[in-house]
């Protein structure tokens, strides 16, 4: 009798959540394809308009806006050279390059003061935002590098280093980047043409790219390729789908949450407005631009969040599966420390797109799908040792979610191919093509589950961004 | 269950479809695009070589007749054989090549001029290209409207100028853009005066792409954006400003000064002042004096910038008060202002360094270290 009883409700109760998932599993089926169409519809157009512009104008003319570029440093001695003067080559009207030393350990800042000839500035640093406290404002005696700053400051980590450097920035407009990304040469020109085209835009977020496996010489992509190591080129098809596909489409309903910490331009008065990044937030890139969304929104006031598919920054991916680990981790604590901080956002009609559908969306796809996943395979588990498993729907199930996952990664790489088409090379692109099938075997799962962790991680109040290792893949000039 | 399983494997098959059909179509595409671009480079050979040869050969003078029609008869011979060529091809053959050889032509006109440029632009009319490019400006799609007025201006098709001039007032902006810079080409500086008074919401981006043209006219352009400072657009208000800044041609002073005492609009009246700053005319120091009591601090802030552009030791006076204004923005334009002003406004800023305390003496040390006054230690 008792067994009958208890097979009955795990009977209910995994049924009941196969009903759910189904259901679930059709809405973000939908929602995947609707933001793929719009996607494909947005970059078309915006390659049609990339046509009628010359980008070199903005190298020659005065009226091209100066920028601040903010490079925040930790720990960074290995590359740091090689970073700042790959920033100081962009190719660019008027820009400064204000690299923030945020309480480094080792020698980053004595290499910076002892290659570039600096001495400490007597310019006046006045905190607007509050930030910890600045040491020392360094500049170079040499002409070619009048346009670097130096910030020396207080550990605080990378919210507060950017706030820093927005506070000493002398532009009107500032881009956020991480040190050892690199900027392709016209990424500053392509980014900032959308401020100028709309004076609404208070935020643009450019593309980022993975460089493993690209040839760098000189702090420059000269070839792109694909790494030989199979975790960066799952990350590759995932950025395709992050970015080409996700990006895009929400940036066409401004709904757009999220400006990769490694990428971004801003308008500074805005960010200042809002009060700049948020020192104690784990997502301090996705926080602010939901804040500059909620302050807009709350004051009425008209505004425009963007994202431009063509300015690429190239980034250093993890290549192995422990540092990417955590990596997502991290992310997936800054996702949800974001929707709890801004929860009354959710579902208000005030917030309009932002927070009728792209939160949302966030919230039941990109948050909770990992967990609704990861519970999927408990429940088969389950419903396996009770012998409540029908086995012939669970395994249609199974592979009718698998021809969903490898369709909509096939479609990232098939956006980037009827777009942009850096990888020239046929073999990159089936190597890619087969690795949006097989990261549906294992990668998926596996990524699911650092991210399922991330929920403990978060509530037990780990707020640590997790080492990450960097190889620098920088050659120098033969 | 069974019902919702059936829905979902009919969705599962689609996606596979959709991903099998789209992987082999994209293949396929890349395959062709292989095959049509390596026919595209082969034909643009042939073709260049073609009109080079054109362009090359000597035409017998014409002394007794030397009427235009004669010349064009001429180049009709020189044309005819390519033309009766592209007649005995089928449609999409000749669609093929015609593309191509508009664009070998277009990419000669952008480095050849004199005869050989009259020549090139013959073949356009003859070859019908420019009949054909104004029935694309009708089109309803803007990028092929915006194509077709880009190439009209790079065929120099004077035939074009009317649709053109329509096209200034086309609802795409990439459109309108391309129209300026056609009609630019082919008018030259005249064009500017037609397109500042059909220009409407010119965004900033279309002001820094107009800006190396019209840079590059110099004072030429200078009664085009004298006449446009009338302008009832707040941006081409603004970008005529910032152009006879630019350009820096003293004629700009007195329409600017008129402008900045008739106009309610802070923002044109803030731009205008720094315009006279970068014009650094002493005719405007008065004004500007006056402009230093603004309410606006916008225009207050331009004031002191300007004036640190434009004056010398007599404007100290008025600057240096503004050392101990409430907003921070202030005290550092005024500043930097004396310090542009010569050995007095430095002078003073010094001592502020020494004497003052604080902010004021941080503030005195920047500047200076700004304007190379200061050594720098290290």
């Amino acid at each position: 009798m008792d067994k009958s009883w208890l097979e009955a409700a795990v009977q209910f109760l995994t049924s009941g959540y196969l009903l759910f998932v189904v259901i679930y599993f059709i809405g973000v089926s939908l929602t995947y394809t609707i933001l793929l169409v719009i996607s494909v519809r947005e970059i078309l157009s915006q390659l049609r308009h990339d046509k009628f512009c010359d980008f070199r104008l903005t190298v020659q003319s005065e009226l091209t806006p100066p920028v601040s570029i903010l490079a925040p440093a930790f720990n960074e001695g290995p590359t740091i050279i090689q970073s700042v003067r790959s920033l100081l080559k962009l190719s660019y009207g008027k820009y400064e390059t204000v690299v923030i030393n945020d309480g480094s350990k080792d020698d980053t800042l004595a290499q910076m003061i002892e290659y570039f000839k600096m001495y400490r500035s007597k310019h006046v640093y006045r905190p607007i935002i509050h930030t910890k406290a600045v040491r020392a404002i360094y500049k170079s005696r040499l002409p070619e590098y009048r346009s670097l700053v130096v910030v020396d400051k207080e550990n605080g980590g990378k919210a507060d280093a950017l706030n820093v450097g927005i506070n000493a920035a002398r532009y009107d407009f500032v881009c956020c980047i991480d040190a050892d990304s690199i900027l392709e040469d016209d990424a500053l020109q392509k980014v900032m043409r959308a401020f100028l085209e709309d004076d609404k835009v208070v935020a643009v977020g450019g593309i980022v790219r993975i460089a493993n496996g690209c040839d760098v010489v000189n702090g420059r992509v000269v070839r792109v390729g694909l790494s030989d190591r199979l975790v960066p080129i799952f990350q590759v098809v995932e950025y395709f789908r992050a970015f080409l596909s996700g990006r895009m489409s929400w940036q066409a309903l401004n709904g757009l949450l999220i400006i990769s910490g490694a990428f971004g331009l801003f308008k500074r008065d805005a960010v200042i407005k809002v009060g700049g990044y948020k020192h104690d937030s784990i997502g301090e890139d996705m926080e602010l631009v939901m804040r500059l969304h909620r302050i807009h929104l709350e004051k009425n006031e008209r505004y425009r969040v963007t994202f431009v598919p063509d300015p690429v920054c190239w980034t250093e991916a993890p290549d192995t599966l422990r540092v990417l680990s955590r990596q997502r981790n991290r992310w997936h604590r800054g996702l949800l420390d974001t929707m709890l901080i801004h929860r009354k956002m959710f579902l208000n009609r005030r917030y309009g797109v932002v927070g009728m559908a792209a939160m949302p969306y966030f919230v039941f796809v990109e948050l909770l799908g990992p967990a609704f996943e990861f519970f999927g395979y408990v429940s088969m588990g389950i419903m396996i040792a009770t012998g409540t498993l029908n086995e012939e729907l669970s395994l249609l199930f199974f592979i009718v979610a698998l021809f969903y996952g490898v369709m909509f990664s096939v479609g990232a790489v098939l956006l980037e191919e009827i777009s942009f088409q850096r990888y020239p090379k046929p073999g990159d692109l089936a190597l890619l093509l087969s690795f949006g099938v097989l990261e549906n075997f294992g990668y998926r799962q596996l990524t699911a589950w650092w991210r399922v962790k991330a929920f403990w991680d978060y509530f037990r109040g780990k707020k640590s961004w997790g080492k990450m290792e960097r190889k620098g893949f920088s050659k120098p000039a033969p | 269950m069974q019902l919702q399983f059936l829905i979902l494997i009919v969705l599962a098959v689609t996606a596979t479809i959709f991903s099998i059909v789209a992987s082999v179509a994209m293949i396929v595409r890349k395959a062709l695009e292989l095959g049509r671009s390596r026919a595209y480079e082969r034909l643009y050979r042939i073709y260049s070589a073609r009109v080079a040869e054109f362009l090359l050969i000597e035409l017998a003078p014409n002394t007794d007749d030397p009427r235009p029609s004669t010349v064009f008869r001429q180049y009709e011979e020189l044309i005819a054989p390519t033309k009766k060529h592209l007649e005995e091809m089928n449609r999409s053959r000749r669609r093929f090549h015609r593309d191509v050889l508009r664009a070998v032509l277009i990419d000669m006109t952008q480095d050849i001029s004199g005869d050989s440029a009259e020549r090139l632009v013959y073949f356009f009319y003859s070859l019908e290209f420019v009949e054909e490019e104004l029935r694309m400006l009708q089109s309803g799609k803007w990028w092929v409207r915006a194509q077709a007025a880009r190439n009209a201006g790079l065929m120099r098709a004077r035939k074009s100028i009317t649709a053109l001039t329509a096209a200034l007032e086309d609802d795409h902006p990439d459109v309108r853009h391309q129209a300026m810079q056609a009609l630019i080409k082919l008018v030259g500086v005249d064009a500017l005066g037609t397109i500042l008074r059909l220009s409407r919401n010119i965004s900033r981006w279309t002001a820094i792409e107009l800006s190396v043209i019209v840079a590059g006219f110099k004072e030429e352009a200078v009664p085009h954006l004298t006449g446009a400072l009338e302008s009832r657009d707040q941006s081409v208000v603004l970008f005529s400003i910032e152009m006879l800044a630019e350009i820096g041609f003293v004629r700009a002073v007195d329409p600017l000064m008129n402008l900045i005492r008739t106009t309610g609009d802070f923002k044109i009246r803030a731009q205008a002042t720094k315009a006279l700053g970068r014009l650094g005319d002493s005719r405007a120091m008065k004004l500007l004096t006056e402009l230093l009591s603004h309410r606006s601090p916008e225009i207050r802030l331009s004031a002191l910038e300007a004036l640190g552009k434009t004056g010398g030791p007599d404007v100290v006076d008025s600057l240096e008060p503004y050392l101990a204004s409430d907003d921070w923005e202030e005290r550092l334009t005024a500043a930097r202002a004396l310090a542009a002003t010569g050995l007095k406004g430095i002078k003073i800023l010094q001592d502020s360094e020494k004497q003052e305390k604080g902010e004021a003496r941080d503030l005195a040390a920047q500047v200076l270290e700004e304007y190379g006054l200061e050594p720098a230690h290290g």
